[in-house]
């Protein structure tokens, strides 16, 4: 339906359709990209569950559901809110919607093509940056820059004086994530070998969830939270502490994933003082959103974006306090490796990310199809499914986590340890299903708000009118 | 940039800019939002204080600390004694070895050994196989002592602490107690505490009211 | 310098990033180069060949490309036997030499200029091919590896060590790295003991050096089965390892491994096609306990995938 305006002019492509292409695309990755989840989790609890076929054993699927996650789900959302959130900051309109949109088009093609290449097992072999080179070139060249450029040239181009805190964030974490790339992906553009590949492996690991996931999320509930609330932003300052804090001590600590390999031992103490601090940025962000919601705590119940808002901002009181510590010396030699991480993981991209973004999500595509939410029964239900799967998910790796340190440190034969974790893996894989199906509920729920959802007088917020069904 | 002497921390804009940007900033609505401009509320700034500061003594290499060789010499040394030989069980034997290593420890130069051989009790059967590697080391007088080893089950091997060298310019093998990453982190943790003191002081130095339509 | 003027701020985020990337990128690189590559990097970039993963030479990422690891008992040329046996990392014409073959700054300083000077790394030809082994030297009383250009320093040919090694000894552990990374497999083995009590059950963790010129490392960050950096040196049968690649639960009956029969492509050893039907019936019927015994593993065939994986496994994971 949005194809057409690839190729039309692009004053006559209503404001919006960039917000809309990118949003539905991105719930469309979440399904894949849970859905493949919730497979895999079945498989690591019953090993002979579709087996024998080279195409769907666990090796081949693992890194397309972490991708589909990162770079569709998660970094779509975040693509969407920038459409529409960088515009509206700025009192302006977006630079170009059909830059948009084509960054969308081909966002979806060049990721679609990746992850394909990726599940018959074409792949460079470095975690996260598993993506072959080529696809790499046009994620940086194809569509992180355009997206740059359109996010850019919108604050440059912006009608107010001052640029508000989310719009900091969006501009500086654009510029860090191509640096990422560019840097990260180094080791197979030049051949980089050895003890400089591995370390730039975690580097560019690190510096995805540092300088992109965590801080752009942050970011979007810095705008979604006063919007919904109609409070003001707590405090401008606060929120300068935030950022600064997020690239002075996000950049750094990307050592602390190797404290086991012969990297220099001074760079794994800079890093792991600096992995404390990524503490001092969770502190501002909570301190300032929670003191925003001042008054109208209310909304937490009321209002369906607001709950997934204030939870994702409530899990990134854990995530912070497990990732700042667990990665010392002091504790890593005790559950590194295991599920512990894992649940960690999950806890910062399946908890506290993707709850902003969703909330993100629902706001934006209302605001911008100018249409009501359909049903707030599924919405609810949507997040009920989210929270309690991703809880069973985020504790019962967890505790297979600790069971397996504890394998690890008493010498437990691994085996044992398989056997011990069995039930959690069960667990988990009914935590991401329920995950999964939660989010089956929510395109369906979009969709019929796109078709059959009230529409939003002009100048009126859609949260502002009253649920019909 | 006009800095107040007598009062550094208040602002660094003057009187006249910093009005200009009060009414600037009251006026402006970034899409119907605006962003006040509250102090960071004390007890958050106290928690920011000890979250520096926690992250230095939390890393503190001290943590990552696994036994040497040092630490077994004694008990090498002891366990073909008579005294020691004449014992029925192994635990026995063991038993008293720990306490004469202990006592050797405590009467020697590096404190942090008898906190170590607490954490790491050996076996009878480990201490009888790495005997051997133990005390050829300690013959041998090599370019690295008993304390560049670490004790690994039953193994004697040479620790893994790349990235530090000593003196002579050959690698270090003991962990240090304070290295360059932390001395790194001292300048860069000021640098980024100097840097946002003057962004937070370029600000107005004030605190904007929410707006009473609005609600 | 006025409120919201964003010179400034601009100007300091590039400061704070770039400080940032200074202390991160820049200062560790000076410890990279220097270190020096051990016999156990030396061997590993050496038989993995140029690059693991998507490569021009390996699209596909099975294995093309390769150099093969042959263990040589005689001298290729004089037929003199040589013990103990020793590896050598055959490079037919064509084949893409290994990163420190091609770079030597890779090997660290001194390592390179024992390459070079005794080692003759440096006339080796890629469109003729060359055969490499490693060599011991002594340097101020201590005992360096170094990488050697055995077509110049002994004359052995190509032609000759796959000859005189013969198809037992001859190992496809570049292929079978490159099956380890296709498949995924270090999504839940590492290759990283660990600092801790990991290492009496798993082996020494790797010294710097160990990895000077591999490409993918592949560490492996999320462990859901044993680490495998040694695990040739706990299990060295390849009738086990084939019967656990085959269906892991054959010898381990609570392992959550993938069965990996695929690998063994459609014929066995003697060029009968392998019917997985039958077989899994078979097996399904013996975990019900209607059969004493489980169907017998197909004995892979020469060029099998499964041939390399096991090789690189019995061979580089010692």
């Amino acid at each position: 339906m949005l194809f057409k305006y690839l190729f039309a002019k692009n004053e006559d492509i209503p404001a919006g359709s960039a917000t809309i292409f990118f949003g539905f695309s991105s719930i469309l990755w979440f399904i894949v990209g849970t859905g493949l989840g919730s497979f895999n989790a079945a498989k690591l609890a019953f090993p002979d569950f579709v087996t024998g076929v080279e195409m769907f054993a666990f090796g081949h699927m693992r890194q397309v559901h972490v991708l589909a996650v990162i770079l569709g789900w998660i970094s779509m959302a975040f693509a969407m809110t920038m459409m529409y959130m960088t515009p509206a900051l700025g009192n302006t309109k977006l630079w170009s919607e059909k830059l948009g949109l084509w960054t969308a088009f081909l966002w979806n093609v060049g990721l679609g093509t990746g992850l394909t290449l990726l599940w018959c097992g074409i792949t460079s072999g470095r975690e996260y940056s598993d993506l072959i080179w080529p696809v790499d070139l046009v994620v940086i060249f194809g569509v992180l820059l355009p997206l740059g450029i359109n996010v850019w040239m919108t604050i440059a181009q912006r009608r107010t004086q001052g640029i508000y805190i989310t719009n900091w964030f969006f501009g500086a974490c654009i510029f860090m994530l191509i640096t990422t790339f560019l840097v990260g992906n180094s080791p197979e553009l030049f051949n980089l070998t050895g003890l400089t590949e591995a370390y730039l492996t975690f580097w560019f690991a690190h510096n995805v969830l540092g300088l992109w996931i965590t801080p752009v999320a942050a970011g979007i509930a810095y705008y979604v939270l006063p919007k919904l609330t109609g409070n003001p932003l707590y405090s401008h300052r606060i929120g300068h502490l935030h950022f600064w804090s997020i690239i002075a001590f996000y950049s750094t600590p990307a050592s602390h994933h190797l404290l086991s390999a012969p990297l220099p031992e001074w760079l794994k103490s800079f890093a792991s003082v600096e992995g404390v601090l990524i503490l001092i940025p969770a502190v501002a962000f909570v301190a300032n959103i929670l003191l925003t919601m001042k008054g109208r705590w209310s909304m937490f119940v009321e209002n369906v974006e607001t709950k997934f808002t204030i939870t994702g901002v409530l899990l990134a009181i854990p995530l912070n306090m497990q990732g700042g510590f667990q990665q010392t010396r002091a504790i890593n030699w005790y559950i590194h490796g295991t599920g512990w991480i894992v649940a960690h993981a999950h806890l910062a991209l399946l908890g506290m990310s993707s709850f902003l973004e969703v909330a993100a999500v629902y706001f934006g595509l209302q605001q911008m199809m100018r249409r009501k939410l359909y049903s707030l029964a599924l919405a609810n239900v949507h997040y009920w499914f989210f929270i309690i799967g991703f809880c069973t998910y985020w504790i019962s790796m967890t505790i297979a986590g600790l069971i397996q340190g504890a394998g690890k440190i008493y010498e437990v034969p691994y085996i044992d340890v398989v056997i011990a974790e069995h039930p959690y893996m069960i667990a988990r894989w009914v935590g991401g299903t329920m995950v999964f199906t939660g989010n089956m509920i929510w395109l369906y729920n979009m969709y019929m708000t796109a078709r059959e959802g009230t529409l939003v007088p002009k100048g009126r917020y859609a949260h502002e009118l009253a649920y019909e069904r | 940039m006009a800095w107040k002497f007598d009062n550094p921390l208040y602002s660094l804009s003057d009187e006249e800019q910093n009005k200009r940007a009060i009414t600037l900033w009251e006026a402006e609505r970034h899409g119907d939002l605006w962003a006040a401009n509250n102090r960071l509320p004390f007890p958050v700034t106290l928690l920011i204080a000890l979250i520096v500061l926690t992250a230095f003594m939390m890393t503190m290499p001290i943590w990552g600390q696994r036994p040497t060789a040092e630490l077994y010499a004694p008990m090498v040394q002891l366990m073909d004694s008579p005294q020691v030989k004449g014992m029925a069980t192994n635990k026995e034997k063991i038993a008293y070895l720990t306490t004469e290593a202990m006592k050797a420890h405590e009467q020697a130069k590096d404190s942090r050994l008898p906190g170590l051989l607490e954490r790491h009790p050996i076996t009878w059967s480990d201490l009888q196989l790495m005997a051997p590697a133990i005390r050829e080391i300690q013959s041998s007088g090599g370019t690295y002592g008993l304390e560049s080893y670490t004790v690994v089950g039953d193994q004697v091997v040479l620790a893994n602490f790349e990235g530090m060298r000593r003196p002579d310019g050959k690698r270090l093998r003991t962990q240090p107690w304070f290295d360059t990453g932390f001395i790194i982190d001292m300048f860069y943790v000021t640098y980024f505490i100097i840097v946002m003191v003057l962004v937070c002081k370029r600000l107005p130095h004030f605190s904007q009211k929410a707006n009473p339509k609005k609600n | 310098m006025a409120f919201q003027n964003y010179r400034w701020g601009t100007a300091g985020i590039g400061g704070m990033f770039g400080l940032s990337m200074t202390i991160t990128l820049f200062f560790p690189s000076f410890d990279f180069r220097s270190a020096e590559s051990t016999w156990v990097g030396l061997d590993k970039s050496m038989s993995n060949g140029r690059t693991i993963g998507f490569s021009y030479e390996d699209p596909t990422v099975t294995g093309q490309g390769k150099p093969l690891t042959v263990i040589l008992n005689k001298d290729p040329k004089t037929g003199a036997t040589i013990d103990p046996p020793v590896r050598a990392y055959v490079y037919r014409p064509g084949t893409p030499f290994a990163s420190p073959l091609n770079h030597p700054d890779n090997l660290g300083p001194t390592v390179k200029r024992l390459s070079i000077d005794k080692g003759k790394i440096d006339q080796a030809v890629k469109a003729q091919g060359a055969v490499f082994t490693i060599n011991h030297a002594d340097v101020n009383g201590e005992e360096w590896a170094y990488a050697e250009n055995a077509s110049v320093t002994r004359g052995w040919t190509v032609d000759a060590a796959l000859s005189t090694a013969g198809d037992a000894n001859t190992k496809y552990v570049g292929r079978g790295k490159s099956i380890y990374i296709h498949e995924g497999c270090w999504w839940c083995h590492t290759l990283l003991p660990e600092h801790t009590q990991d290492w009496q059950v798993f082996g020494t963790p790797p010294y710097l050096g160990d990895f000077n010129g591999e490409m993918p490392t592949a560490f492996g960050s999320d462990r859901k089965a044993p680490d495998i950096l040694h695990v040739a040196s706990r299990n060295s049968s390849r009738e086990w390892m084939m019967m656990h690649f085959f269906n892991p639960r054959l010898v381990q009956p609570n392992s959550i491994m993938p069965r990996f029969d695929y690998l063994w492509g459609r014929v066995d050893v003697n060029g009968n096609p392998i019917d997985f039907s039958t077989w899994r019936k078979e097996y399904t019927a013996y975990r019900k306990g209607e059969r004493p015994y489980p169907p017998e593993v197909p004995e892979y065939a020469r060029n099998a995938e499964i041939r390399a994986l096991i090789d690189w496994v019995l061979t580089s994971l010692k």
